[in-house]
């Protein structure tokens, strides 16, 4: 291992190295504040090597045939990082409830982020496995943790199940496309002939990505275990698990050349992949945003709102040439620091109020005149709200402008038709929460339902972090060149 | 002249209103009227001393903002937008106005949402980037909105969402449209661009140019509204507060006619050509629809609104005709009602603020303590339906005459118009001031019956300049339609319409 794949894998060997080492210091000595620091530390080591990598690694460096070290990867991870650190954070206020220490809880969580690490890094099937296998384990872990609570052993066996079979699947197909191609790798040296056994090796390993990706129609879970499972460990499901299987999609997708050059694409067996990836796209974007609609929970509303957002994502694979697959790229990326930042946002206020009255069901009446009460937190919702509405002036707002670019570039009208149906859709109910936190509280009211404190006190990290977030929010919305520069030079 | 200063200052004075409620209370609409007058001079001074000649298009901002588009902040403006924006400046004055004393609660944050939305909607006036454009767009929309959904009547988050939903998705399509822009234009230049003079340069496929116009099309057939797409308007009216109304009305439909002169019929010439027909028999029926239902309503706020897509039904008639006096009939009927419906929505606010009622069952014999309203109120029903002397009526006057050329058919329906215009204007006026008092007064007038307090002095000041304007123009059309005689648009739109 030379020097130079060393360091373009320190970001990983961090975490890995860390998550022994966290090890250690329980044996030593069980404080929970220790392994926080300690957790929040890897982390940011992690993310400082990493932003180092993006800035100077010029070009990709394959580390082993396992893993390929490319900035897209770095970047994604860098996104990874950012909400793990949110999520530790966000799990301090949370775990200190019970008198219990909770280091188990933060292995998981570097766990957790060392599978996603694997994951956007991988160019083969093996490690995608690994990681994949790495991120699931602890995930199911860490969804059943609060074990007091009413959903928690529901949701997480419901994840451990349909996890594993999700893995089964994917197993299966990747046996068929070694089968067909003689290699685990994703890139393929001579070009693979599209046989039936080929395609339906693609089409079970899809079925695998798209239960973690929850596309429609395998998307039956996300709600139930986004509810029953503790605020950040949602959060962690909503931002890591996605980022990172999204990433290794795509890159397992753009090494299959032939899915978009022009040659390729009238073989029957290639058009009906496609086709398939459309379907999947549509529907997710239809059904997430329609059964959103009702939804009372906030949880849920984002639960089914994330499969809105993964089908929308979709559209960055269905391009039609090589050139486009820098611009798909820069597309994902934004769009997903956009999605990370919002979501991240959201579910910070959705920790905060939660911890003022912990038995009621988070549901968007508690928000109820928080715009009078706390400007501040309401302004972080708005903003993260009207992100993932995608409404000018917001960073959700460049990653739809980029989707719609590729969309247009590669002439999928069907899949636009679908993206303005589904944002249409769900102006609804993202517009029902902003209207929400501007409704009066009416004095009966006061006195029937307890309302949450919110605002009465923000401890000062809080308000300085929801003033970065609605910063970043509204910066990247009105000049993202912050960003997509960074991206050209990849 | 520095169109980002006023956009500047007006969120910058609506900052600090918002702030300024929060020390002292009051003080906040004394901030934003401040700042409103304040910018309105300079505007008005800086066109009277510039030296650009502004009947076509000038350039006046051009700086690179989004590299990895290529896109650009560019400001320019004509006459067209000009007329617009002062329009603009001048109902955000009657809008502050009539705010007055109706907002009671939270109203810094009110006063901030209204000049954040005058702000965006002169941005929506000035903007030649296309995705300059198309944020100032969506830009009004969130505070305007906002406007709806806090202050507004019983039905307001219905009403907001609509609203929101409707132009949203439109705008949407038109976003697609612009991207396909940019991208044709890449493929044909290898430069990715929205500059708006750069695609007028572009050489389209006709097949295309259809499809792309019409994403346009439908966007701001929305914001028009023309027929189908209009049934957000007479909600987001009723429920809105009444300088979100006036705002509406005044304004925010003048962007959609806008959209349509700038963007529809000249990067699509030949495509609105042949789109004509079909875009005018839009207008006639939303002519004819708009008077009818505006005749069947018993709220005060919703016949105005009807009346209004029936207004701009000449509008749409005008502008797909290809006639230079059609074309300076829809630019008049722009800016008649503005005023004119601007009046009428002010005249619901204050018959509200003093019945709360919006019902017309419920009014009746104010004339008697009201006489001012009462002759204000004739005068604005009047222009509304066109008596001559008012400038509606040079508006439709001339749109009609330039569209009979063209479409002699559709031209005498939609005259027709006139005369129902002529019969809910009567309906309305009637019901409201006339008669006796219909149905039992609310507790707010138990000692006199039919007493209505009459005008106040700020109340007689909106009405005044605004009647005195529609008088005005009326009397002297070509205080506006100078700037239009021989400017490159009539000129642009009679050499496509000739060379067909």
């Amino acid at each position: 291992m030379t020097q130079l794949m060393m360091q373009s894998l320190s970001p990983l060997l961090i975490v890995a190295f860390g998550s022994v080492l966290s090890l250690l210091l329980i044996a030593w000595r069980r404080s929970q504040k220790m392994i926080l620091t300690f957790t929040l530390a890897i982390f940011v080591c992690a993310l400082l090597a990493s932003i180092s990598l993006v800035i100077n690694l010029t070009d990709e460096v394959q580390v082993t045939p396992l893993m390929k070290v490319d900035n897209y990867g770095n970047f994604a991870f860098i996104l990874i990082l950012v909400a793990s650190i949110a999520v530790g954070f966000l799990s301090s206020t949370w775990l200190t409830h019970s008198v219990e220490v909770h280091d188990e809880f933060f292995i998981l969580l570097q766990l957790v982020v060392l599978g996603a690490g694997v994951l956007v890094m991988s160019d083969h099937f093996a490690s995608l496995f690994l990681g994949f296998e790495l991120l699931s384990i602890a995930l199911v872990g860490m969804v059943g943790y609060s074990r007091d609570s009413q959903y928690s052993v529901e949701s997480s066996f419901k994840y451990l199940i349909l996890s594993a079979s999700a893995s089964s699947f994917m197993l299966l197909g990747i046996a068929f496309i070694y089968s067909q191609s003689g290699s685990l790798s994703f890139a393929v040296e001579a070009e693979p002939v599209y046989s039936l056994f080929y395609s339906s090796g693609i089409l079970l390993f899809l079925v695998g990505v798209a239960f973690k990706l929850s596309l429609a129609p395998f998307h039956l879970w996300t709600p139930d275990v986004y509810q029953g499972a503790p605020t950040p460990v949602t959060l962690l499901l909503a931002t890591v698990s996605k980022i990172a299987m999204f990433v290794v999609l795509m890159k397992f997708w753009f090494s299959q050349t032939s899915f978009f050059t022009q040659s390729f694409v009238s073989n029957n067996n290639v058009l009906s992949t496609l086709n398939l990836m459309s379907v999947l796209a549509i529907l997710s974007m239809i059904i997430g945003n329609v059964l959103a609609l009702k939804q009372q929970n906030i949880k849920r509303l984002l639960a089914y709102s994330s499969i809105a957002h993964m089908g929308y994502l979709l559209i960055v694979l269905l391009i039609i040439s090589p050139q486009s697959v820098g611009l798909a790229w820069q597309s994902a990326l934004f769009y997903l620091a956009a999605y990370v930042l919002a979501t991240v946002s959201l579910f910070m206020v959705l920790q905060l109020t939660q911890c003022n009255h912990e038995d009621t069901e988070q549901s968007i009446g508690d928000w109820q005149g928080m715009f009078w009460q706390n400007p501040l937190l309401a302004l972080l919702i708005i903003v993260a709200i009207l992100s993932l509405a995608g409404i000018p002036l917001t960073a959700g707002f460049i990653g739809k402008f980029y989707l719609l670019t590729v969309a247009v570039q590669a002439q999928q009208w069907w899949l636009i038709a679908a993206l303005i149906v589904g944002s249409g859709i769900g102006l609804f109910y993202y517009l029902r929460i902003v209207f929400t936190l501007f409704n009066d509280v009416s004095v009966e009211k006061t006195s029937s339902l307890q309302l949450p404190v919110v605002g009465a006190k923000l401890a000062p990290v809080m308000s300085i972090s929801a003033i970065i977030f609605i910063l970043s929010g509204i910066i990247l919305g009105v000049y993202p060149d912050l960003l997509s520069q960074v991206f050209i030079g990849f | 002249m520095n169109i980002t200063l006023v956009m500047c200052s007006l969120l910058l004075g609506g900052a600090l209103a918002w702030y300024a409620e929060g020390v002292k209370t009051q003080s906040a609409r004394w901030l934003a009227l401040l700042t409103v007058l304040i910018v309105s001079i300079y505007f008005v001074i800086s066109i009277t001393t510039t030296g650009v000649d502004l009947s076509s298009l000038q350039v006046l901002v051009r700086l690179s903002w989004i590299d990895s588009f290529n896109i650009e902040y560019a400001i320019a403006v004509d006459y067209l937008s000009l007329v617009l924006v002062l329009l603009t400046l001048f109902l955000a004055i009657i809008c502050i106005l009539v705010s007055w004393q109706e907002i009671q609660t939270k109203t810094g944050f009110y006063y901030f949402n209204l000049l954040a939305s005058i702000a965006g909607i002169i941005g929506v006036f000035t903007a030649v980037d296309m995705f300059l454009f198309f944020f100032f767009w969506e830009v009004m929309l969130l505070p305007m909105t906002a406007l709806i959904a806090i202050w507004g009547h019983e039905n307001k988050h219905f009403a907001a969402i609509k609203f929101f939903i409707f132009t949203q998705i439109s705008s949407l399509l038109m976003l697609v449209a612009i991207i396909a822009m940019a991208a044709i234009h890449f493929q044909q230049t290898g430069l990715v661009s929205f500059f708006y003079q750069d695609w007028l340069t572009l050489d389209l496929p006709l097949s295309t140019s259809r499809y792309l116009m019409l994403g346009f099309f439908i966007a701001f057939a929305v914001k028009l509204p023309s027929v189908p797409v209009h049934s957000w308007l007479p909600d987001a009216h009723t429920q809105a507060p009444t300088a979100g109304s006036v705002l509406l009305a005044g304004v925010l439909l003048k962007t959609g006619a806008y959209g349509l002169i700038r963007f529809v019929l000249h990067l699509f010439p030949q495509a609105s050509i042949d789109f004509a027909p079909v875009a005018a028999t839009l207008g006639v029926v939303s002519i004819l629809y708009g008077a009818k239902m505006a005749f069947a309503q018993q709220d005060f706020k919703r016949l105005v609104a009807y009346s209004s897509i029936s207004h701009m039904g000449f509008v749409m008639l005008a502008l797909f005709s290809f006639n230079a006096i059609a074309y300076q009939g829809a630019v008049l009927t722009l800016v008649a009602h503005g005023l004119s419906s601007a009046a009428l929505f002010a005249l619901a606010g204050m018959v509200y603020s003093r019945i709360h009622s919006r019902d017309l069952g419920q009014m009746g014999g104010f004339w008697q303590s009201a006489p001012r309203m009462g002759g204000f109120a004739l005068a604005f029903t009047a222009a509304a339906f066109g008596l001559p002397g008012l400038a509606n009526f040079v508006a439709e006057f001339l749109s009609l005459v330039g569209a009979y050329q063209r479409f002699p058919l559709m031209t005498i329906l939609a005259a027709f118009g006139l005369i129902g215009s002529a019969i809910y204007g009567m309906v309305l006026f009637q019901n409201a001031f006339q008669g006796k008092r219909q149905g039992e007064s609310k507790g707010q007038n138990q000692e006199g019956e039919n007493n209505v307090n009459d005008l106040s002095k700020r109340e007689l000041l909106v009405f005044s300049s605004l009647l005195g304007l529609l008088i005005v123009i009326g009397l002297y059309p070509n205080l506006v339609l100078t700037f239009f005689q021989h400017s490159e648009l009539t000129l642009a739109i009679t050499s496509t319409a000739g060379g067909q």
